[in-house]
């Protein structure tokens, strides 16, 4: 069957045409002053819903309609909109995020006194959404600390009580690689969970911990808007030989740590090992998968240094040059008001907001679930975040890096692994324009 | 000592392994094309205008880039050179560098080695073949990511792990694999292997049907062994084949990505990082377009120098 030659050649003419078509298209542009808001979340399907609701009340109660987007691959979108010069009017997104937002021009500086209700947020909040240049570039929206998870069956099986420190944290993870705590007569149980691999930073970001409670730090802010590497440190040569005893006692760590991130390594709620130190994001998946009953957040066992651990969390940022300002401010403070941080915190899909940012609402009691006391009162009293001033991102990395390099390796340098940690993290501030 | 004569004689007749000979004359071409010379750039418009949005238009961007320190709100900053500069001092590019090319070398040779063996072995009409070819041939259609995954679990380095299980079973291991910095580029370029085998089987299988069957027969009279056919028949009628296949492998062994990134991310201790792992943590990690643009021009011009190599040594070879 061949078409005759006059209809091949109109077919090609009109795919061609069609071609055109299809490529001269473009996106229209923003940053004009009518029109909806347009919002984007680094989020999942899931708690994009979540994201709906807040937004849909926010528009009920102010008449300002909402184009919300979620974003999973985040900054590579953000990068592709800056190039047409033409940004989303508001960003929520990781509060880590605002020194590489801010030194690549992406955000509109903030007067946080204009903003209705910022006397509810706590200072220090305030204070870790401020940039180089002493301006205030985010408005906080939720915040997070890290928590110590166990498996209490296992741990109540073998008669141990709740560890407290790190000698009884190793122990227990010792006990739960050798005791068989799930009773099946096979040596296949683990101690902790460690995602270890370098991508994205995963071991820096579990490590970070440990190094604040060991009495060390990483970079150290030295005022005038002005850092320095702290890693070459003897507090962290006692940390980092502590974590690499435990990469090599064989079953304290999970297998395979040294390229695992926290998507492939589900062990902790598998029921195949019993320590992990991470977010209070995961309760609502493993709930369902391990069962409320099966595990315990507990206060994080205190190092030499005390029981600091990770703080993180998101934040609302403008848009630079986007117009909509009155907009945009109702929308924030909206977002940090009682009401929207509610509605953020509950819902039966997952929560966007997981501590709140606004002093006047406890999340274990917005929750009706009092682990969540344990997040809210180590993110008080004992929780420290990464520097968010400056751009974070290739410090972990170089963290994780260093770090991954001295676990492979069991008889490892560890002062001269540190001192060379030390040079690169210096190297990188540096490169910033932000070394001291 | 018949048989070299023979197998010269099938490289002229039987293989097409010769510069190419000219187009037959004789065929006539449609008369709807002889009158209108634009019509088959009509045909080729709508490929053409792909190629110039998604292939030809990013590339001559990514060379622009290169040059640049890359802002896309502040505006580009031009550096010249020095996004290169930085590329080829970086130790950490240098090591990624040596991982690529020991991962290119040895997964080339050993995807032409298995492919090769399974082409011998799987070659024939029958329809159990068909079935084991199209069995051999599944991880070649299997998404990378998803071979990625189930390595690791194989991979997974207690007793407890499957091939630590078989391993365990006469008496070795277990073994670290992917934990180890020792083992973990190995273990990757195992799984390369895996993939690439059955690609290189189809285009070797491909390159055997074209084989002179008279020309066993008749080195079998004359009392060639297996090896020598190998060797004087099989090989010489195979180097177009080889020739693809190889320059396919190893443009498939430098830009080596996805394999490494599911099996590693890079580690243990940087030891499977290669040069496309770098280049993405570079530019999607750390915002850092401007240096990953000129590492990828690097790895294009290498890529294209080695295609060139390999086309002009295998051409001179089918010449002499």
């Amino acid at each position: 069957m061949r078409g005759s030659p006059r209809a091949t050649g109109t077919m090609a003419m009109l795919s061609t045409a069609a071609l055109l078509g299809l490529t001269a298209c473009s996106g229209g542009g923003g940053g004009d002053d009518s029109g909806p808001l347009e919002v984007w979340s680094r989020s999942a399907p899931d708690p994009a819903k979540t994201y709906e609701k807040v937004f849909a009340a926010f528009t009920e109660k102010t008449g300002v309609k909402v184009d919300y987007k979620p974003v999973m691959e985040f900054d590579q979108q953000l990068q592709t909109r800056a190039g047409s010069k033409d940004l989303p009017d508001v960003l929520i997104n990781d509060s880590g995020s605002l020194g590489n937002y801010q030194s690549q021009g992406l955000l509109t500086p903030i007067e946080p006194g204009d903003i209705k209700g910022n006397e509810d947020i706590a200072d220090s909040d305030w204070k870790g959404s401020v940039g180089v240049d002493g301006k205030t570039y985010g408005i906080p929206f939720s915040r997070q600390a890290f928590g110590t998870f166990v498996n209490k069956e296992w741990r109540e099986k073998l008669g141990k009580d709740v560890p407290e420190t790190w000698a009884d944290l190793e122990e227990l993870a010792t006990a739960f690689a050798k005791d068989d705590p799930d009773g099946n007569g096979k040596d296949d149980t683990y101690g902790m969970v460690v995602p270890g691999s370098t991508e994205n930073g995963y071991l820096g970001w579990w490590a970070s911990s440990y190094l604040w409670q060991g009495g060390g730090d990483i970079v150290a802010d030295t005022g005038d808007g002005t850092f320095e590497s702290a890693v070459a440190s003897p507090e962290n040569e006692k940390t980092v030989e502590w974590i690499r005893t435990q990469f090599c006692t064989k079953g304290n760590v999970q297998p395979g740590a040294l390229t695992a991130t926290t998507s492939n390594a589900p062990f902790f709620p598998e029921g195949t090992a019993g320590i992990y130190l991470t977010g209070p994001y995961v309760m609502a998946e493993y709930d369902k998968k391990l069962g409320k009953e099966k595990y315990e957040v507990i206060p994080t066992p205190a190092g030499p240094g005390g029981a600091t651990t990770l703080a993180e969390g998101e934040n609302i940022y403008f848009g630079a040059g986007s117009g909509k300002e009155a907009d945009k401010k109702q929308l924030a403070e909206f977002l940090i008001s009682p009401e929207g941080q509610e509605i953020a915190m509950t819902g039966t899909s997952q929560p966007v907001v997981r501590l709140p940012v606004n002093t006047g609402l406890d999340a274990a009691e917005v929750r009706k679930d009092d682990r969540w006391k344990v997040f809210q009162d180590s993110y008080e009293n004992d929780a420290k975040a990464f520097p968010s001033a400056i751009n974070f991102t290739p410090v972990r990395q170089g963290l994780a890096e260093g770090l991954n390099a001295v676990m492979a390796d069991c008889d490892s340098d560890i002062p001269a692994a540190l001192d060379e940690l030390d040079t690169a993290i210096n190297d990188e501030l540096e490169s910033q324009d932000v070394l001291k | 000592m018949t048989v070299p004569a023979r197998s010269r004689a099938a490289e002229g007749a039987g293989a097409p392994a010769g510069p190419p000979a000219a187009p037959a004359g004789g065929r006539a071409r449609p008369a709807f094309l002889r009158g209108r010379s634009w019509l088959p750039w009509l045909f080729l418009a709508p490929g053409l205008l792909l190629a110039t949005v998604f292939k030809f238009y990013p590339m001559v961007e990514g060379f622009r880039l290169s040059l640049f320190e890359v802002q896309p709100f502040l505006g580009n900053i031009w550096v010249g050179l020095d996004n290169y500069a930085t590329v080829l001092t970086d130790p950490r590019f240098q090591s990624a560098i040596g991982h690529t090319v020991i991962l290119a070398v040895g997964q080339t040779a050993g995807g032409l080695i298995v492919g090769f063996a399974l082409a011998l072995l799987l070659e024939g009409q029958a329809r159990s073949l068909w079935f084991l070819r199209t069995a051999v041939f599944l991880p070649v259609v299997t998404a990378l990511a998803v071979v990625g995954e189930i390595w690791r679990l194989l991979y997974f380095p207690t007793e407890g792990g499957f091939l630590n299980s078989l391993l365990g079973a006469v008496g070795v291991g277990p073994m670290p694999f992917l934990d180890s910095p020792d083992s973990a580029l190995w273990s990757v370029m195992a799984v390369g292997i895996w993939v690439l085998g059955p690609y290189n089987m189809v285009i070797i299988l491909a390159g055997l049907t074209g084989v002179d069957r008279n020309l066993y027969e008749a080195a079998a009279v004359d009392g060639a062994s297996i090896g020598q056919r190998l060797l004087h028949i099989t090989l010489p009628a195979l180097r177009p084949a080889l020739a693809i296949v190889l320059t396919l492998s190893a443009i498939r062994g430098l830009r080596i990505f996805t394999e490494v990134y599911v099996l590693t991310g890079g580690g243990p201790s940087g030891s499977t990082e290669v040069w496309m792992t770098r280049v993405f943590s570079l530019g999607f990690e750390r915002n850092d377009i401007g240096v990953a643009s000129a590492a990828s021009v690097l790895l294009l011009i290498a890529t294209m120098l080695l295609t060139l190599g390999v086309q002009y040594a295998t051409r001179r070879k089918a010449a002499s």
